[in-house]
């Protein structure tokens, strides 16, 4: 039989031709805005320079006071001893205050997360698939979802302490809400024509729920997990700065504004920018290019998750 | 010929808080083993009820239902072609072809060779590492009639698979239906509205009217096949069916 259909090409082809394609300056665009921002910086700072010197630091006082963060221990001990061993070079560096305020980040929030991201599937799955834990944590979670978890941060201080701990329990609390919600919606909304197909074939229900259900909800569960890391994110910040902990990159920011350091308040935020970046590009875009893209599930629930 | 399927007075309301749908009425019918059998009528008139009360989507009334003489039971297997695009669209064709087999504990190596047999049955073997979004929606149904086949189920049951082609794809599938159906000898159960469809691939035409949804007549088809839509008994045949849908 001849097929009178042209076999379409499959998209992933088509995106790889583009991407080979595409020259260096294509892919440097989006830097731009920032060299443009950074400009203007720069000549604002240089003008204000006479009064202001320390408040309004030019970007290259910012970018020597990053350098400066970051290797003041090690040159200040290879001054005293010019003999150090290279693992004690690597330890000293490893001294340098936004070293230790970066790291102190870098651990808790994917932690959080994670644990966030476990315990927000387990109960969405319930919710999703037992009326009983649906009528339970249903009203829960609404109520819940709508409070900045950052306000719960007095309350933890107080029954957990000053410390990591509570810095993690209000992370991981403010991304677990969005992260059950949006797993209990994606089980919920399966497409029922899948499960029709599955049970025709005399599918067990634990076989639906592994083989049809999960991978059929995955899109409202990244997206789900998406907006979870953006509100552990922003309560992990906050909670940090008031928690009263030492270590972190926003509670460096508030001591910071004791010293009016202003430089480095700008390189600890920087840093928390390209954090978020970084989370993006190598957690979300590789999962779901490799997933639900693949797979072309994107396009129909597309605009709602766009709009997150 | 032996009987396959037997329906008894079968009944069907839907009791929703709304309102009562009283969906069928008073059905007979016995389906034997290899045939292929069309259930025309116009829309609302519950031949997709009755499909899913075959399938088990659906409860019955009252009625009865036998295949092979036993009652039916709900995990029997069926292969089941639905009107939307139901493959799983994170699955290859191929790896969609073998669900069922995989349901069934088949080995990995017999899996590939069947799946593969039934993509060539339905001419995609080319496209057995697509996945179904890069397919057109002809492609996408070809591929359910092969997973619906793939895993030896006793009945097919299609539920105006091809509704939503255009004419031409449309017609191309239905050749390929009977071709399929010729060569697997399965007893096949299609539902559809188009009576140009019913009278090309049906053995014989059951033909429903609204309101409680029932059988009006069962019309035998004898032409030969592969049948010509403008020989002048395809156009009586026709003709007929669209009577008995429409005045009574
Ligand atoms: N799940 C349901 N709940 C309530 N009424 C239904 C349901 N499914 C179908 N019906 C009603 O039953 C009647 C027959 O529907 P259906 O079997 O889909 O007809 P057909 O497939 O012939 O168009 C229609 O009036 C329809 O509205
Ligand atoms: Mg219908």
């Amino acid at each position: 039989m001849q097929t009178s259909e042209a076999p379409p090409v499959p998209q992933s082809m088509d995106e790889k031709k583009k991407e080979v394609r595409s020259p260096i300056w294509v892919k440097l665009r989006p830097i731009y805005p920032f060299i443009v921002i950074l400009a203007i910086w720069q000549v604002a700072a240089m003008q204000a320079q006479g009064n202001q010197g320390r408040l309004f630091p030019t970007v290259d006082a910012i970018v020597y006071r990053a350098w400066e963060l970051v290797t003041g221990p090690l040159f200040r001990a290879l001054a005293e001893n010019p003999n150090l061993g290279l693992f004690d070079q690597i330890w000293k560096l490893g001294e340098s205050p936004i070293l230790l305020h970066t790291l102190n980040t870098a651990w808790r929030l994917p932690f959080s997360f994670f644990i966030a991201a476990i315990v927000g599937t387990v109960v969405g799955i319930l919710m999703g698939r037992f009326a009983f834990w649906e009528s339970f944590f249903v009203p829960l979670l609404s109520v819940l979802l709508p409070i900045p978890a950052i306000a719960w941060t007095p309350i933890v201080v107080i029954w957990s302490g000053i410390g990591d701990q509570t810095v993690i329990v209000i992370t991981a609390f403010a991304s677990f809400l969005p992260i059950a919600m949006a797993v209990w919606t994606g089980v919920k909304t399966v497409n029922p024509v899948w499960i029709r197909a599955a049970q025709s074939m005399n599918a067990d229900k634990m076989t639906i729920f592994r083989t049809v259900v999960l991978p059929g909800s995955l899109p409202m569960i990244l997206s789900g997990m998406r907006i979870g890391l953006a509100r552990a994110w922003r309560a992990g910040v906050g909670a940090e700065a008031f928690a009263g902990i030492r270590w972190g990159l926003s509670a460096g920011i508030f001591d910071a504004q004791e010293y009016l350091d202003i430089a480095f308040m700008m390189v600890a935020l920087g840093i928390l920018g390209l954090f978020g970046f970084v989370l993006e590009k190598v957690l979300f875009q590789p999962i779901e290019s490799r997933t639900v893209i693949r797979w072309g599930m994107m396009e129909a629930m597309g605009a709602q998750d766009k709009k997150v | 010929m032996v009987t396959k399927i037997s329906i008894q007075n079968l009944r069907k309301i839907y009791d929703t808080p709304e309102r009562r749908v009283h969906a069928l009425e008073g059905v007979n019918l016995n389906i034997e083993d290899g045939e292929f059998i069309c259930l025309v009528g116009l829309s609302g008139c519950g031949k997709t009820t009755l499909l899913n009360m075959l399938a088990g989507f659906v409860e019955i009334t009252a009625g009865t239902i036998t295949m092979d003489g036993k009652t039916l039971t709900q995990d029997y297997d069926k292969g089941v072609v639905f009107q939307e695009y139901a493959l799983f669209p994170w699955r290859t064709a191929r790896q969609n072809v073998e669900y069922g087999l995989e349901i069934r504990n088949v080995p990995e190596e017999e899996r590939k060779r069947i799946s593969l047999d039934f993509l060539r049955l339905v001419r995609l073997e080319e496209f057995a590492d697509f996945f179904p979004h890069n397919l057109s929606g002809g492609m996408r149904q070809r591929v359910a009639v092969a997973r619906a086949m793939a895993f030896d189920p006793q009945i097919l049951l299609m539920d105006e698979p091809f509704g939503a082609l255009d004419a031409q794809t449309r017609e191309e599938l239905q050749a390929l239906t009977v071709d399929v159906w010729q060569k697997t000898k399965k007893t096949i159960l299609y539902v559809t509205h188009n009576l140009s469809e019913a009278v090309y691939l049906g053995n014989r035409i059951v033909v429903f009217v609204p309101n409680p949804g029932r059988i009006r007549e069962i019309v035998k088809v004898d032409l030969p096949r592969p049948r010509d839509d403008l020989a002048p008994e395809f156009i009586k045949l026709q003709r007929h069916v669209n009577d008995l849908i429409r005045d009574f």
